[in-house]
């Protein structure tokens, strides 16, 4: 394995999180790549959203290093690590009621404070033409869209900030197959695009279609890692997750 | 029917006005507590003495010979930095920890009993005066009112606005009501919320302020002067919703309203008890307010 403080994109070494006296990540180590898309798989509960908290600076380690493209982010709050390039799609979408879709939007710029207002424009006009529907709806409130427009505009809003790694949480929970479908799509045109995603998904399935790696994590540790091109990895995956 | 026309100018008209004239500085000193409340759930029980400092701030701006006119801008601009300062150096102390109410609480409560001995301390107990900067009066339908008092209401209602449109319509005020629903998320969109949360407290602290340097030369200015209106705030904010603007603006006019008119049947005496009353049915009737909070929809 590489050094830490190497070349890879993201680098976590022996993380340790607790919420109070529970310990649930118990010394994750892992690495993400330019590129790729790092599936995180496991059941419910044993730590993959908060991982990925952890690694979005909502929740701070109590024992263990975390390098992004070199820096350590340990102590870094949430504001600057997205700042720094580590955009967040959390499980619930988390769209703010009372703000528009355009203003939902608008706010994602805030991750690039130097981009000025004329490429700015140009920006929501791209984001508008890869989800028309969000541009057909952008006066209206956030929370009235469906929970497919939803998951699209909680999408669209990290993306107008262009984050170097995007990390996205439970994308396709409570949605219905035609938009589970559309939001997988989506995510494949984004790893087409070389935008590095650590997605969590429970349906393992699908996602393994779009991950070009992915790690299985058990009480808070990665119990298997392997590469989704890979049919032995594929089949170990699946016994692993009892399906 | 003349007769009729003749209560309503002469009797209700008088009242109506004056309502209103105290109606928009309570609704300015309610906009500061429900902005604080709905950014950053803290209740702001130092907010009396934030008011009592603009008031102050003024009367020894105008000793060393500064118009009042420049009074009104310097003291907000003031209070705003003594509102960052208290947030970054006393709030975020105790804001990340689990019994954050309470300690908020009592924190902005010990620090309103600090500020208002200081202001004995510094003033003595006796009120003070500040020249009604416009003289005079205006005639409307055959009734004069001071000019000063109508400065009040067009000054207010213009500052009431001002915040609205910050607060509704454009990108700071959507980063303030996005912070104020969901920081996690609002701060993983690149929002420095700690620095939103000083600023948003700095300003519900200037409004007070101001509120403060509005009713100066109505009202006297000693230390005390706080702690009766904002009682008078914390019930429009009560009864308007926990951290709601239309809510405080609303029931802020229409309590002063209701006080005002009923003081024409009942002792003034009443007024305050006819207030606390008022909030007690809504409490019972709607608990939540009557409007939604900053940053809910």
């Amino acid at each position: 394995m590489a050094k830490f403080g190497g070349t890879h994109m993201l680098e976590l070494r022996n993380i340790h999180t607790h919420y109070g006296l529970s310990h649930v990540l118990q010394g994750i180590s892992l690495t993400v790549e330019r590129g790729e898309v790092l599936g995180l798989f496991g059941r419910n509960g044993v730590g993959k959203t908060t991982l990925i908290k952890t690694v979005a600076g909502w929740v701070t380690p109590s024992e263990g290093q975390y390098e992004f493209e070199g820096q350590s982010m340990l102590g870094v709050s949430s504001d600057q690590i997205c700042r720094k390039g580590i955009g967040l799609v959390p499980e619930d979408r988390r769209i703010f009621p009372g703000l528009s879709v355009e203003e939902n939007l608008v706010l994602g710029f805030m991750q690039t404070p130097a981009v000025g207002r004329a490429q700015q424009a140009r920006k929501l006009e791209s984001i508008y033409q890869r989800f028309p529907r969000l541009a057909e709806r952008r006066k209206q409130s956030g929370t009235t869209l469906s929970g497919g427009e939803q998951q699209m505009l909680a999408i669209a809003r990290v993306l107008v900030g262009e984050p170097k790694l995007l990390q996205i949480d439970e994308p396709t929970e409570g949605l219905a197959p035609m938009i589970v479908n559309e939001i997988f799509d989506l995510i494949l045109a984004l790893r087409q695009d070389g935008v590095p995603i650590i997605l969590v998904e429970q349906n393992v399935h699908r996602a393994i279609e779009v991950v070009t790696r992915f790690c299985v994590i058990e009480r808070g540790r990665i119990v298997l890692q392997g590469r989704a091109d890979d049919p032995e990895s594929h089949q170990t995956l699946l016994k692993q997750l009892a399906m | 029917m003349a007769e009729a026309l003749e209560w309503m100018q002469y009797v209700l008209a008088p009242q109506v006005i004056n309502g209103a004239s105290i109606g928009v500085a309570v609704v300015l000193m309610a906009l500061g507590l429900t902005i604080i409340f709905g950014l950053l759930d803290v209740i702001n029980m130092a907010h009396g003495e934030f008011y009592a400092m603009g008031a102050y701030a003024a009367v020894i701006l105008i000793a060393i010979g500064i118009p009042f006119w420049w009074a009104l801008l310097l003291t907000p601009l003031f209070m705003a930095v003594v509102g960052y300062a208290v947030e970054r150096t006393l709030i975020q102390r105790v804001f990340h920890s689990k019994d954050r109410h309470t300690l908020t609480l009592l924190l902005t409560f010990g620090l309103a009993i600090v500020l208002e001995d200081v202001l004995k301390i510094a003033f003595g107990a006796n009120p003070m005066r500040i020249e009604t900067p416009i003289g005079g009066s205006i005639e409307v339908f055959g009734l004069f009112f001071p000019n000063y008092r109508m400065f009040v209401m067009g000054m207010g209602s213009a500052i009431v606005a001002a915040v609205w449109i910050f607060i509704f319509r454009t990108r700071v005020g959507a980063i303030v009501r996005a912070a104020a629903f969901d920081r996690h998320m609002t701060a993983s969109l690149g929002v420095p919320v700690n620095k939103v949360y000083a600023l948003t407290f700095a300003l519900g602290v200037a409004l007070a302020g101001i509120a403060g340097v509005l009713l100066a030369p109505i009202y006297s200015v000693f230390p005390t002067m706080g702690r009766d209106f904002v009682l008078i705030a914390f019930s429009v904010v009560i009864i308007g919703g926990m951290g709601s603007i239309k809510g405080a603006v609303i029931a802020g006019l229409l309590l002063t309203q209701i006080q005002s008119i009923s003081s024409l049947y009942i002792s003034p005496v009443w007024s305050d008890p006819l207030l606390f009353g008022c909030m007690v049915l809504v409490l019972m009737w709607r608990p939540q307010g009557l409007f939604g909070r900053l940053g809910h929809g």
